[in-house]
Order: structure tokens, then C-alpha cells, then sequence
């Protein structure tokens, strides 16, 4: 009787268990479930529109012989190799110097270099779009100061639209990531410092030796972040090029690709599918080698 | 608390109810037509005047025309049609000629089909084919994109070049000219913008090919046309004669600053010409330069557009009936939209009228709307295919590596292979 009794109540507490969460649960399954199963689905389909037929793997041999797709794919992993170590790096060194207590106006240095992070993608890129014009601001001020001749085709030559895109992310992302290491930095014991300095270590040494092996978690996890950031990239180049990752395909990135397949070519949803399902398995691989590269060596 | 919500929420649904029936009974007294379309000194300004003619006879319909860019405006409407929900589109859209097809073949049964209603043996029959699918034809014609060469009076004086000078010229003339204009005057020929494939298409129309043959597969490397027309956008890359610009807007502004000495566009530029009056009396248009292969002309094509009714469109019948009353029949609004925004339609009919006959103040006086209708009659018509955006971005693609002395028949392989690509 005891026994049933309290299997009642268990059961009591599992129904109710279990209806608190459903909720949660069935809108998990309906907006990240499905739609992941359907894509995968959707990326063995091919066709015109709404004209989707099956084929097989066929999406797939596409991806091998498709010159843009492979361009995209370059551009993304270049500007993935170039532009996350220097946006780190650049995080790192402005953290460390805007922790230092003796500065003056730390608090306003902190705001202005965090600032660019809460603007809107939009807006910035409209923005640099502006200013990097043929005839913007940029050009006509360096050449005031006479750094170069003539201006730089900022928008229209491939190189420089590259390093445009690049100088962009940076200066929208660069705060965000120092904001992680401002926070890590102060749970960092000032002792050992102390006794870093002490024992004579100069200050070069003591932030190679001492900060960046604290901070490793934390740089682990913003490259994570900016990997993904950056392969996921759209905004700056959709606003920036209007949309066609100009000139010459030289800034298109996967996902622009992903949305031209999609809105403004002959929509082809099954092959945008595969494209996109390249992302996931790029920033999979990407992220296990991160984490393997930075796993405690000596357990 | 329980009771209390209770009580209310009976009295809460009866109002929500109450207010729905309320906005059921408004929206079926006064029918508001919402219409999709880009460019507010040319098309935005026709739908608002041809609205204003129909609200006249008709004062239970409105109009509300929404005002976006043209891009933006073709991916909205590719995006709505692909999510399935009718909520987000509008009852009436304007689609570029060359996205027609694409639109029409990857969303059977969106659109209305017009066929039973509207009388097509009156408008130019380029247009009408480039909106039929088996057999039915889905949109009502606007207008026409034939081009010309707009040509600053005043910087070519200066340059030394009188209007006669600027009549059937040659590209490689053309270039010439922009280089003693440069000379001469500090200003550049032309704005071009490196992303935008639209002198390409407009030089190889001129000798009427495409990147499509009639049957609609890919006529690349086998084009002298195509050739030609991306050779000479590369020899004014090369010889620098040229504004850059990024993006609509930005190259708008090349002419519109009084940056360049010429622009090579459509006829539905010239509402935008013509809002500078600063620049009136300035301005002049010859017919666009001529290549020098077989089967070149001084007349092409450039852009031009149709409108189309949406199939799950609330207001169909009314937008259908609008269209065909004003479109389809007004040969007085014809005049106006030609005399006000420039607007060459569609309507044959509408060509007799005496706005064609008349001379235009702001281009010093010349006959300019009897030379559009003349060169209108002499585009050649091609094939425009379902996959002209994608042909547009390979051959941007490779305008670059031309100027660096990438031989022309090693580019257009690489356009050949991307367009090959993207055809599935």
C-alpha cells in the first residue's frame, strides 16, 4: 500500500516533471529541430523554386566543380586566418594596457574602444561604405597628411576591398573580445605579479609568461567565438557591396553566397541548403582542433 | 486572482473579437491596393499618378506605392513567395524584364495570369513574350528600356566636340573622345561601376546577342558580341576614363554632381536627368556608340519593366481592373508620364500621341522623345533567359583581371564556367 502509495507520488512528480519542460521542449523540436532535419533533407534536393526534385548526392559533386563556391570558400578562410589573430591579438594587448591601474581616463578608454560593438551591423557599414568611397573621407584625409598619391579603390579593387572588410569586422569586434579579458585579467592574482617583478621578470615576459597562460581559457573561448563570427560572416559584406561580394567575387563570403543562391539567383533552396551545411561542418572541425590545440597537456 | 481573470478574460476576448470584425468591415469598404516598386522620380511617380486617375473613377480603391530599392525589392518578393504566406506581399509588384522568367517558371500559380483580360495584340511584343509561360502571359506591360547617350553640351564644347560630332560614333571614337574631354576639361567621360554588368549587356544587345541563345542555353564563348561589348568596358577601364562609383546611388551621383561628361544608360534615366534644373539646357542625347562587328547597331536595351498581379492578392479583381483601365487603355496618361518622367511604354498605341511629336526644353530643344521612338524600333530582341543575374556577377567577375591583361577569350572561359555552373 506504502509502496504504491509513493510510486503514485513519483509518478505525480514525473507527469509534472515533465509538463513543466514540455513546453520548452516542443519549441525546441519546432524552431531547431525540424527545421535542422529538414534542411539536411532539403540539401539532397535540387530544382527551381518550388520545383524540388531529389538528387541524391548530387548537390554535393556540385560543390566540387563550382568556381564560386570555392572562391567564397577562400574568402571566408582568409579572412578567418588573417583578420581573427589580429582582431586577438590587438584585444589582448589593449586589455592588458587598460588594466593597467596608473592610467588616466581608463574608464573612458574602456567605453570608447567598447562602443563600436553596439552599433548596428547596418549602420556601420553604411557608414564605412562612406567613408572608404572613392571620394570619402578617408582618402581625402590621407592624402592631406600625404601618405598616398592617389586614393585607394577601397570598394573597387579586390585587394583593398578585402583589407576594407578586414579593417571593418576589426574595428567592430576588437571591443568585444578585450571586454572578455578585462574580466579575466582582474581574476588574475595580483601576487603573482608581485612576485613576478620581484624576481626581476620585465614586463614583456611577465605578459607572455604570466598573463597569457591565465587568460588561456579565455582566449580559447573568444577564438571559438570570432571563428565562427567570421565564417558566419554577411552584414559588412552584404551592405558594404550591395549585396554582390564585389569586385570580382573578392569579398563574397560563404554565407552571402548562401543568400544569393537563396534571393537573388534562380532560388535553388536544396544547393543553398549544402552550402550552408559546409559552414557547420567547417566550424565543427575548426572548433575540435581549437579545443584539441589548447587541451592541459599535463594530464 | 483566479476569479478575476476570469471574470476579465471573457471581456478581453470580446473586445479583441469585437475590434477584428471592425477592421473586417473597414477593409471591405475601402479597398487599398499596395504596390511594390523602385525608383521615386520614374516608376514610384507613374503608380502614384496612374493611382491618382483610377482613385478619380474609382473613389472606394487607394493606392499606397511603396518605395524600395530595386534589389531590395526582388529579393522581398523572393523571399515572400518562397516562405508560402501570402501576409507579407503586395498586391501588385514591378519585376525588371530580365528577372520575369525566373520569377513566372520557380513560383507556378503566384501570379495572376492576365491573358483573359487584358488585349496584348496592342503592346510591343517583346514585352509580351518575355512574360508568358505556356501559353499564358501574367503581367501588364510598362515600359521600355531603349537606351541613349546622354552627353554633357557645355564639357564637350569645352573639348572642342559640337553635337554633330557625337552622332554615330564608334566605341573606340567614344574613348577618344573621353580622353581629350579629360584633357581638356578635368572630367571624366563616364561614371561606371565595376560590379554592375549593365554596359556590358547594353553593348551586346546593340549587336543583338546575349548570354543566351533563342533556346535558352548558354552563348558564351562562342559571342563575338559579348566579346566585343567586354572588351570595350575593359578599354575604358584601361584607359581610365571613367568615375568609379559603388552601387546605384553612388554612380547616380557621378552625373548628377556634373562629375562625368556622358552616361550610356536607359530612357528611364532621363526623369532623373532632368531633376537637376541647374543642368538645364546642358544636357544632349545621341544614339549609344556602335561596335564595329557584323550585325551592330546604334539602338539597344537597357533594364525596363512590367507589372504583375500577386495570385493570392486580396484586392486581385480591383488590381487587375486598375491596370488594364489605366495601362492598358489611357493613351492620355501615356503622354504624361512620357512628358513628365520619360517614360516610353509598351502600348503601341500611345505613340501617335502629340508628346512624342514635342520638343524638350531641358535637352536645348531637340525632338528627344521622337529619337527614343525611332531607336525603340530598331533594338534588336534576344532571348533574356532565366539566369541573367547570374551571368551579370560572372562577368563583373572577371572586368578586373581584363584591365590587368587577361587575354579576353581566357575570361570569357571563366565566365563560361561559372555560368555552366550555375545553370541546374
Amino acid at each position: 500500500m506504502a509502496l504504491a502509495r509513493r510510486g503514485g507520488i513519483g509518478r505525480y512528480y514525473d507527469v509534472n516533471g515533465w509538463l513543466f519542460v514540455a513546453p520548452a521542449l516542443g519549441l525546441i523540436a519546432l524552431f531547431m529541430v525540424y527545421p535542422i532535419f529538414w534542411s539536411l533533407w532539403m540539401s539532397f534536393q535540387s530544382g527551381r523554386g518550388m520545383m524540388m526534385k531529389f538528387a541524391g548526392f548530387g548537390n554535393i559533386v556540385r560543390l566540387w566543380n563550382d568556381a564560386v563556391f570555392i572562391k567564397a570558400l577562400t574568402n571566408t578562410m582568409t579572412y578567418f586566418v588573417v583578420q581573427v589573430p589580429i582582431m586577438i591579438l590587438l584585444a589582448l594587448i589593449l586589455a592588458s594596457l587598460l588594466n593597467n591601474p596608473r592610467l588616466v581616463g581608463r574608464a573612458f578608454f574602456r567605453t570608447a574602444i567598447f562602443l563600436p560593438c553596439v552599433t548596428s551591423l547596418v549602420a556601420y557599414s553604411v557608414l564605412f561604405k562612406g567613408m572608404f568611397a572613392f571620394d570619402g573621407i578617408v582618402n581625402s584625409t590621407l592624402q592631406a597628411i600625404g601618405i598616398i598619391a592617389s586614393p585607394i579603390p577601397w570598394q573597387t579593387h579586390p585587394f583593398w576591398a578585402k583589407a576594407l572588410v578586414i579593417i571593418a569586422i576589426t574595428w567592430r569586434w576588437t571591443g568585444y573580445n578585450m571586454i572578455f579579458y578585462l574580466a579575466a585579467l582582474q581574476n588574475i592574482d595580483r601576487s603573482i605579479y608581485e612576485v613576478a617583478r620581484i624576481d626581476g621578470v620585465p614586463a614583456w615576459a611577465r605578459f607572455t609568461h604570466i598573463t597569457i597562460p591565465l587568460l588561456k581559457p579565455v582566449i580559447l573561448f573568444t577564438t571559438v567565438i570570432s571563428t565562427i563570427g567570421t565564417l558566419q560572416l554577411f552584414d559588412e559584406v552584404y551592405n558594404l557591396t550591395e549585396g554582390k561580394g564585389g569586385p570580382s567575387n573578392a569579398t563574397l563570403t560563404l554565407s552571402l553566397y548562401i543568400y544569393n543562391l537563396t534571393f537573388r539567383f534562380m532560388p535553388n533552396f536544396g544547393y543553398a541548403a549544402t552550402v550552408s551545411y559546409v559552414i557547420v561542418i567547417l566550424v565543427a572541425i575548426l572548433a575540435f582542433l581549437q579545443f584539441f590545440l589548447a587541451r592541459e597537456r599535463d594530464k | 486572482m483566479d476569479i478575476f481573470a476570469r471574470a476579465h478574460l471573457s471581456r478581453i476576448a470580446a473586445l479583441a473579437l469585437a475590434s477584428a470584425s471592425f477592421l473586417a468591415v473597414t477593409a471591405a469598404e475601402a479597398k487599398e491596393i499596395t504596390i511594390w516598386c523602385w525608383d521615386p522620380n520614374f516608376n514610384v511617380a507613374i503608380m502614384k499618378e496612374a493611382g491618382a486617375r483610377y482613385t478619380k473613377t474609382h473613389p472606394d480603391v487607394t493606392f499606397n506605392v511603396v518605395d524600395f530599392a530595386k534589389t531590395d525589392v526582388e529579393q522581398k518578393l523572393q523571399t515572400g513567395l518562397a516562405s508560402g504566406t501570402a501576409d507579407a506581399l503586395p498586391d501588385i509588384v514591378l519585376i525588371e524584364d530580365y528577372g520575369a522568367q525566373k520569377y513566372l517558371q520557380s513560383f507556378p500559380g503566384a501570379f495572376a495570369a492576365l491573358s483573359g483580360t487584358v488585349d496584348y495584340s496592342g503592346f510591343a511584343p517583346y514585352k509580351v513574350e518575355v512574360m508568358t509561360v505556356d501559353g499564358q502571359v501574367y503581367g501588364m506591360p510598362f515600359d521600355s528600356g531603349v537606351t541613349g547617350l546622354y552627353y554633357r553640351k557645355d564639357y564637350l564644347e569645352q573639348a572642342g566636340f559640337k553635337p554633330e560630332d557625337m552622332q554615330s560614333l564608334t566605341w573606340d571614337r567614344f574613348i577618344e573622345i573621353g580622353q581629350q574631354v579629360e584633357a581638356k576639361t578635368g572630367k571624366k567621360m563616364i561614371g561606371l561601376d565595376p560590379n554592375d554588368a549593365g554596359l556590358v549587356r547594353i553593348i551586346m544587345q546593340s549587336a543583338g546577342q546575349w548570354y543566351f541563345d533563342k533556346e535558352g542555353k548558354a552563348n558564351i564563348t562562342g559571342n563575338p558580341a559579348l566579346k566585343a561589348a567586354v572588351e570595350t568596358v575593359g578599354k575604358i577601364m584601361s584607359a581610365n576614363i571613367y568615375k568609379p562609383a559603388n552601387g546605384w546611388s553612388d554612380w547616380v551621383g557621378t552625373f548628377t554632381s556634373g562629375d562625368v561628361a556622358s552616361v550610356v544608360t536607359g530612357v528611364w534615366i532621363t526623369g532623373t536627368v532632368k531633376a537637376q534644373p541647374d543642368q538645364a539646357g546642358k544636357w544632349g542625347v545621341a544614339p549609344i556608340p556602335a561596335l564595329s562587328i557584323e550585325g551592330a547597331t546604334h539602338a539597344s536595351n537597357l533594364g525596363g519593366s512590367s507589372w504583375y498581379v500577386l495570385e493570392s492578392s486580396a484586392e486581385k479583381a480591383e488590381a487587375i481592373d486598375f491596370l488594364n483601365e489605366i495601362y492598358g487603355k489611357d493613351i492620355d496618361f501615356y503622354q504624361k508620364i512620357l512628358q513628365d518622367r520619360g517614360a516610353v511604354g509598351s502600348l503601341l498605341a500611345a505613340r501617335s500621341g502629340a508628346a512624342y511629336e514635342a520638343a524638350d526644353p531641358f535637352f536645348g530643344g531637340e525632338k528627344v522623345w521622337q529619337n527614343f521612338s525611332d531607336w525603340l524600333a530598331k533594338v534588336p530582341s534576344v532571348n533574356y533567359g532565366i539566369f541573367t543575374n547570374e551571368a551579370d556577377l560572372a562577368v563583373t567577375a572577371q572586368l578586373p583581371a581584363l584591365t590587368q591583361g587577361t587575354p579576353v577569350d581566357e575570361a570569357l572561359k571563366a565566365i563560361d564556367a561559372e555560368v555552366a555552373g550555375h545553370i541546374q
